[in-house]
């Protein structure tokens, strides 16, 4: 798929994709993880192969951009919900 | 009696632009309509009415466009994407749950038919 396409989705062209300002140059350069709460954030070519550690409400998750991941947002790789699991009582 | 478009048998009786949309997985009554304006058929044109060459023309079209066996295989393949890759969108697939918000204590009946990782049998 062409890579403009994946990176707009349903956004117009004159706006471009959704970007807030990361430190990844330094990410890249020190590489530790960008700690960060912008889920919001689309994934854009330059992020893939840095480490992110993304906020769920609670604590931080970890993540490593691959190439498939381009276009979508950083939260969407970050549950926010615990799955539902039934605790067995001991009596 | 059927009459046979792109290997699928279609009822005499129908019109062609349902016919095409209720028959053909990829079609609906939008495409069939465009499809029906390209090889010159008219709107109301029955199926048993088609012509040897309009159906010939038709089957040509259609091989154009992505749809049954192929469409089904892309759906597969952009579901098992998502999983692989480990979106939430992906899990919410494998456990066949709603994808975009919807309740799921009660309803949410259609998510469990669809949503799997194997969607569609091929």
């Amino acid at each position: 798929m062409n890579s403009s396409i994946r990176l707009l989705r349903a956004r117009s062209v004159w706006k471009g994709p959704f970007i807030v300002p990361l430190p990844i140059a330094q990410a890249i350069k020190n590489k530790t993880p960008i700690r960060t709460k912008a889920r919001n954030c689309t994934i854009i070519p330059q992020f893939v192969g840095v480490k992110f550690e993304i906020h769920n409400g609670k604590d931080f998750v970890e993540l490593e951009v691959t190439d498939d991941m381009v276009g979508s947002k950083l939260g969407d790789f970050a549950p926010t919900r615990k799955k539902f699991m039934y605790k067995y009582s001991k009596n | 009696m059927g009459v046979v478009v792109f290997g699928k048998s279609i009822k005499h009786n129908f019109s062609v632009k349902v016919g095409l949309a209720k028959t053909i997985f990829g079609i609906g009554y939008d495409t069939a309509e465009r499809l029906m304006a390209k090889v010159k058929i008219y709107p109301q044109c029955k199926m048993n009415q088609l012509t040897e060459p309009q159906i010939m023309d038709l089957n040509r079209e259609i091989s154009q466009l992505l749809v049954e066996g192929h469409l089904k295989q892309k759906i597969n393949n952009d579901i098992k994407l998502k999983k692989d890759i480990g979106s939430i969108a992906g899990m919410r697939h494998y456990y066949g749950f709603p994808v975009r918000g919807q309740r799921t204590c009660t309803n949410a009946s259609t998510a469990r038919r669809l949503n799997k990782v194997n969607r569609y049998r091929l």
